[in-house]
């Protein structure tokens, strides 16, 4: 998605350079005629450039180029550490707006703002301005927050004094009702002295008592509830035992005001005497983290602060609503242009980046930079360079000049929104050597060929084209809003899964199936029964009668005893032609990369033999299928090919397919036999060979002339031992060569997946119809078939239409990566990464 | 319908395929012809479907033998 909106305003423009020839550079034009073979099968053809850029118009330039997005630079202070560039300075200056935007941007998801999307209010920004603005609204934030978290911290304490207030009030109130009522019994029993039963002690003790009064002191306030138990513990073994703690639970959570947090809390009254117990308990509460309040004893005083604190938190509750409100205006103010903002200094950030990656000239005076950019290119860069000099007043322009170089250029390929997707499938694998065969341009169309073959059922196309195209026709509106992982891949690939439908109706309609159920779409069955009672229908079978079935599988076959072994047939020697006439494209690939690259040992010490021993093994195997086919031999392939190797001067005997065939079976063999060494030594021989000419070129031809390998390998050895390691380029031939011989048994084996496939499928779609809808139908019930139904659907589209889907995307991606690519593709190449904002606003 | 007939039909839709690309939307020499090289692989591989299909229908060695059910 991304690289289809980078490239996408860069298409149209190179086009017109295309067709105005006439005017271009003579570099241009002629890769113009190199453009003309194919699009996307080559990568762009890049240039290696040097630009000379004044200070004074440098960071113009370097924004224009962003804006065109075709630019990618070198870093030439890879050396120097990021404080040592030129513009660290700025660098960190950027980073600090950042930060701040990412405070704002944490402020509002905190208070439930969202970045509105895109404001059309574009006002030009200075960033100077903005510095100072953001520098301002963070102090404006911050003082508010300040404030805020001061007044809420006040208004919390305050409304736990309240509750303190209040339970403690309760206590004290039952507790001195309980004294009041005990000191009046005592005075009842002081009445009547003299009465035995009175407790003697108590009496002293009540009597002694107001002499010996000491003063009790009390704590009273919150303790969180579970620490509540711990807390009573500790304070009864701190004071041993002397304190008198009373505690009452508050129903509902209460904010603490230190934390701003929510937690359950019990209100607690704590008695003691003397200085050091308090001491003690003062202690005990910090550590718990119970928050102590005032408590006066008198019961009119008490009223007294409770009805004086309620006043405070009403007055306080109000200003901070009006602290809120404040606040929750000054974010939506910043939420308005907050991604405009944040736009703008991640492009200031990024060209500064980008000018640290210039070199400085010694004179202090211009900027020096390279980098590799498209040839098409050459003149949008040059215009808007010259646009940036005239923009910033500048006496002198920028200088553009193109570099020759050995270096690898990057691969760039021009996508669009249909091509991106598959051009993704194969740089998932590696991307292209420069200038290398592209397999994108036939994965477009093999991929979801090959996907079909497995998935060959129309009704289960027609669901999926329905599915890709629901996102195609909200393309729009989807490609603007932030997508789930899943959705965003499956809206990605909205163009391949589209194909891949559309193949699936097609080889549905082949296969004959729609949701297994076959149809006698285009004309009569070709099968009929032998005569009219239809005797032997079940048991020796029906004939042919008619002309074949012109479009795909007769639907007389499905449900028959022989389907299987029909079909299995089929799909197999169906899915050996597709692998090998895939396994041949690939291999005339090669072909064509060793002529653009003008590597003509490869393709005569590795193509030709290549296909020979392909052809001549499984080519040979193909064309037998054929004329099997044609001619309605009873020939056993497997014998044919087996005794092809094991004894091919034996006669074929009843085998025989037609005249010649020994002889072309022992020529065949032969070829074969000949193309591995084929492949195996020339090439690295050869190889050798053209070094040693261009070697002896440099040094002294006439020492050097003598034909002896032995002594030539020595000497050479001696001259550029790690420019040619003969075995090293040995080695890796024979890897070549092991790896093709090997490959073509076993990649053509590995096509067999389709046949496996694609029986899978149509054998599961057969088993949901036949044994969940027909059995269903089959009760003649409405509930039973409700159910029926809906397991059919359930099935069809989890099993069917995801799994399945899922499967064959699977193995066609391993039919590509592997056995086409590893045919001809290098995929080490690296991908072309421009300076781009485009690049920059999809990274929001 | 015979082979050559259907193949034949192949070749016309493919054809006429490539021409309307080359109508509706030609964007210069070279995404034309990566549009008929499209264009001729999807037909290709559909004809090679369709063909091998024919193929192996044409003279059968085993016949459908229906289910006893049927």
């Amino acid at each position: 998605m991304r690289k289809e909106k980078q490239y996408k305003p860069t298409a149209s423009k190179s086009l017109g350079d295309n067709n105005s020839g006439k005017s271009l550079p003579e570099p241009v034009a002629y890769i113009a005629w190199y453009r003309s073979t194919m699009d996307l099968l080559r990568s762009e053809p890049m240039q290696l450039v040097h630009l000379i850029i004044p200070v004074e118009s440098a960071y113009r330039s370097i924004s224009y180029l962003g804006d065109l997005g075709l630019f990618q630079f070198k870093d030439l202070n890879s050396e120097k550490s990021p404080f040592q560039r030129t513009y660290a300075a700025q660098i960190k200056r950027c980073g600090e707006m950042a930060r701040k935007l990412r405070f704002f941007q944490e402020q509002m998801t905190k208070a439930g703002f969202s970045t509105s999307a895109r404001s059309a209010r574009s006002s030009d920004v200075d960033l100077d301005n903005l510095e100072v603005k953001l520098g301002e609204l963070e102090a404006e934030l911050i003082e508010i927050n300040a404030n805020n978290e001061n007044l809420q911290r006040t208004y919390n304490e305050l409304l736990e004094y309240r509750l303190v207030l209040q339970k403690a009030g309760d206590f004290f109130y039952s507790a001195q009702s309980i004294a009041t009522s005990q000191r009046r019994e005592v005075e009842i029993q002081h009445l009547g002295e003299g009465s035995i039963d009175s407790p003697l002690l108590l009496e002293r003790e009540m009597i002694t008592d107001p002499s010996k009064q000491v003063k009790l002191g009390s704590v009273s306030g919150l303790v969180p509830r579970q620490n509540s138990m711990a807390f009573e513990k500790i304070l009864f073994r701190a004071t041993r035992g002397n304190v008198f703690l009373k505690q009452s639970l508050i129903e509902g959570p209460v904010i603490d005001p230190v934390s701003g947090e929510k937690a359950d809390k019990n209100v607690f009254v704590v008695f003691y005497t003397g200085e050091r117990a308090k001491n003690k308990i003062m202690k005990i509460c910090e550590a718990f983290g119970a928050n102590r309040y005032p408590f006066m004893e008198d019961l009119g005083k008490q009223y007294q602060t409770i009805t004086e604190v309620s006043g405070r938190i009403s007055e306080l509750k109000t200003t901070i609503d009006f602290g809120l409100v404040h606040r929750s205006n000054l974010l939506q103010t910043i939420g308005y242009q907050f991604e405009q903002w944040n736009l703008l200094v991640k492009k200031e950030k990024s060209i500064y980046h980008t000018l640290n990656m210039l070199s400085i000239d010694v004179t202090k005076k211009c900027l020096v930079a390279e980098g590799w950019c498209p040839v098409f290119a050459t003149n949008q860069i040059q215009n808007a360079l010259q646009q940036a000099t005239a923009d910033s007043n500048s006496q002198i322009g920028a200088i553009f000049q193109v570099l020759h170089t050995k270096e690898l250029p990057p691969t760039y390929f021009r996508t669009n929104k249909f091509t991106s997707a598959f051009q993704e499938i194969v740089d998932a694998y590696g991307i292209a050597k420069y200038q290398e065969a592209n397999p994108g341009v036939y994965t477009i169309v093999t991929f979801p060929f090959l996907f079909a073959v497995m998935f060959g059922d129309w009704g289960h196309g027609i669901c999926l084209l329905l599915a890709t195209l629901y996102f195609i026709i909200r393309e729009k509106k989807f490609s603007s809003q932030k997508l789930g992982d899943i959705t965003e891949m499956i809206f990605g690939g909205r163009y391949v899964i589209l194909m891949m439908a559309i193949f699936s109706i097609y080889t549905g309609l082949i296969y004959n199936e729609f949701f297994s159920v076959p149809f006698e779409l285009f004309g009569p069955s070709a099968y009929g029964c032998r005569d009219p009672s239809c005797r032997d229908a079940t048991t020796v079978g029906l004939i042919k009668v008619r002309a074949t079935y012109p479009f795909g599988v007769d639907l007389k076959w499905h449900g028959s005893r022989s389907e299987l072994p029909f079909l299995n047939s089929l799909k197999m020697k169906m899915s050996i032609l597709l692998g090998v006439s895939q396994m041949n494209l690939g291999t005339i690939l090669s072909y064509y990369n060793a002529k653009s690259f003008g590597n003509y040992l490869n393709i005569w010490h590795q193509f030709v033999p290549q296909m020979i021993f392909l052809n001549s093994l499984f080519g040979y195997l193909s064309l037998l299928i054929i004329v099997k086919w044609c001619t309605g031999s009873q020939a056993d392939l497997y014998h044919v090919m087996i005794y092809m190797f094991l004894s091919p001067t034996d006669n074929l005997g009843e085998n025989q397919l037609f005249v010649g065939q020994k002889f072309l079976q022992l020529v065949l063999l032969l070829l074969a036999l000949v193309a591995v060494p084929w492949m195996l030594f020339p090439k690295p021989f050869l190889l050798k060979k053209q070094h040693q000419e261009r070697h002896q070129g440099q040094s002294y031809a006439v020492l050097h002339n003598s034909d002896d390998p032995l002594e030539m390998e020595r000497d050479h050895d001696s001259h550029s031992h790690e420019e040619f390691e003969f075995n090293e380029i040995f080695v890796h031939q024979l890897i070549h060569t092991i790896e093709f011989v090997l490959g073509a048994v076993s990649n053509t084996a590995s096509y067999l997946r389709l046949w496996a496939l694609s029986l899978a499928h149509s054998e599961l779609s057969s088993v949901f119809y036949d044994k969940v809808l027909l059995l269903a139908w089959g009760f003649k019930n409405v509930v039973i078939l409700i159910v029926g139904i809906i397991v059919f659907i359930f099935a069809t589209v989890g099993v069917l239409l995801v799994m399945e889907t899922l499967s064959a995307f699977l193995h066609a991606l391993r039919l590509h990566w592997v056995e086409f690519q590893n045919k001809f593709y290098e995929g080490n190449g690296y991908k072309f990464y421009p300076f781009s904002f485009a690049l920059l606003s999809e990274e929001l | 319908m015979g082979f050559l007939v259907t193949t034949l039909i192949f070749v016309v839709i493919g054809f006429i395929a490539c021409l309307c690309t080359r109508i509706c939307c030609n964007r210069g020499p070279s995404t034309n012809l990566f549009h008929v090289t499209l264009i001729i692989t999807a037909t290709v591989c559909c004809w090679m479907m369709w063909a091998i299909v024919y193929l192996a229908q044409m003279k059968p060695l085993i016949v459908p033998i229906l289910s006893e059910g049927e």
